[in-house]
């Protein structure tokens, strides 16, 4: 083990704050990187640094963004009608990209765990609040996670919603494309079972 | 050691690592256990989906100490599938669970009660549900509620008399108010003992004297769980649980 007091051992040693990164890929890439990738090297640190110093919470969807207000939020092209609540900046990017959806969003950044102390308060629930209070939108479409802690989520945010006659609606759960049925977990079948629709 | 087949339920699961889930089970003979599902959040986990809240699970493990490593875990039927208020419900019981069932301290007729409330909360009424499993945990883990005699002089609770209820203690024919101690109506205690809590009037005191009471054991810490219900009822027009 390199010790920390050295350049190659602070670097593994950051290496490892990553996600998925245990010692031996914290060397690999310190190890790559110093041997093939000097340049490499240095456009990484410097990307780290400026997304570190500039990047913040967009002021009305919480998404990462460098603005106050993010490029998503200022779109003419988007339909401002619509609200779409989602846990995280990666199910934004998922929605986003699979291009079914034209609205705006609302990024909670986690989900209400009352377990673990997360509650309304520490979700920031009222910035979404204050959103709502705005009165621009029809329709919040609650796309957290299917599990029951985003099922909880969607509940508490959808009274809110609801409290201000405002529609909410939750996306719908379902046998995977290219799933076979056999497959498939008995929870899952059974929601989509109960969630079956006109043909 | 081994472990198989035992019943089990998942009171709180946490990520840990990349692809592993650190859970809270409590299970019908080993009670209340900490372990680890090494994993069981890649995509094609074989047991990862079933290690949720509210499944009815049969689990194997293995090892001792802080933290057992869960080897098979099955479903055994369908989900709990609690919603929108019975799901804060179901972590709220959770929570009293975490706080007040100490790890490694078997309870097997409070794994039934603590299934039956869950299955309760799927269509009865929420309210009633919590209160009698307040009532049964209380009792299973030894602290005892006297309901239905006064515990001065010992004569049976009147329906139409008011008590005092001191908590860690019970109730008294009521006289003034005390500090800390709730006052209820004589048909609240039984309808509480009986476990038919079907009036509003009876449901609203029978929270006020559970709160008291579990206040004692839970200490200066407030129940996270309990935030989801006041805010719901705050800000919106939902009927009252
Ligand atoms: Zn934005």
């Amino acid at each position: 083990m390199m010790p920390e007091s050295t350049a190659v051992g602070r670097l593994i040693q950051c290496l490892r704050k990553l996600p998925g990164v245990g010692p031996k890929s914290a060397k690999r890439m310190a190890f790559h990187m110093l041997e093939r990738d000097r340049d490499g090297a240095r456009q990484l640190a410097q990307a780290l640094q400026q997304a570190a110093d500039c990047v913040v919470h967009c002021a009305r969807c919480n998404n990462f963004c460098e603005d106050r207000i993010c490029g998503v939020c200022q779109s003419p092209r988007r339909d401002h009608s619509l609200l779409c609540v989602v846990e995280s900046p990666a199910d934004l990017q998922s929605l986003d990209e699979a291009g079914v959806y034209n609205g705006l969003y609302f990024v909670l950044m986690g989900h209400l765990s009352p377990l673990d102390g997360i509650g309304p308060e520490e979700l920031g629930i009222d910035r979404l609040e204050a959103l709502l209070d705005e009165g621009a939108i029809k329709e919040v479409i609650l796309a957290t996670n299917l599990t029951v802690e985003g099922e909880a989520t969607a509940h508490y945010v959808g009274e809110l919603v609801r409290a201000r006659n405002i529609r909410a609606t939750r996306i719908a759960y379902g046998v995977p494309v290219g799933g076979e049925l056999e497959y498939i977990d008995r929870n899952t079948l059974t929601r989509a079972f109960s969630g079956r629709s006109e043909v | 050691m081994r472990v198989h087949g035992q019943a089990a339920f998942v009171l709180h699961h946490r990520a840990y690592g990349e692809t592993s889930v650190l859970v809270e089970l409590f299970t019908r003979e080993h009670g209340r256990i900490g372990a680890i599902a090494k994993g069981a959040r890649r995509p094609r986990a074989r047991h990862g989906n079933n290690l949720i809240p509210f499944q009815p699970l049969i689990v194997d493990w293995s090892g001792k100490g802080e933290l057992v490593v869960i080897t098979e875990a099955e479903a055994q039927g369908q989900n709990i599938a609690l919603q929108g208020k019975a799901l804060f419900c179901g972590f709220y019981i959770n929570e009293l669970m975490l706080r007040l069932v100490h790890r490694y301290d078997p309870h097997q007729s409070l794994f039934d009660i603590y299934g039956q409330a869950l299955y309760g909360l799927l269509d009865e009424h929420t309210e009633a549900v919590l209160r009698v499993f307040e009532k049964r945990l209380l009792i299973e883990l030894g602290y005892g509620l006297v309901l239905d005699h006064e515990i001065r002089g010992n004569s049976p609770i009147q329906p139409g008399a008011d008590y005092l209820y001191i908590p860690d203690a019970g109730p008294v024919p009521y006289e003034n108010d005390e500090d800390g101690a709730v006052k209820i109506k004589g048909r609240s205690l039984l309808a509480l003992s009986r476990e038919t809590l079907n009036d509003d009037a009876v449901l609203q005191e029978s929270k006020t004297l559970m709160r008291a009471i579990l206040g004692r054991h839970l200490g200066g810490k407030p129940l996270h769980s309990r935030k989801l219900f006041r805010e719901v009822k705050y800000n919106s027009s939902t009927p009252r649980h």
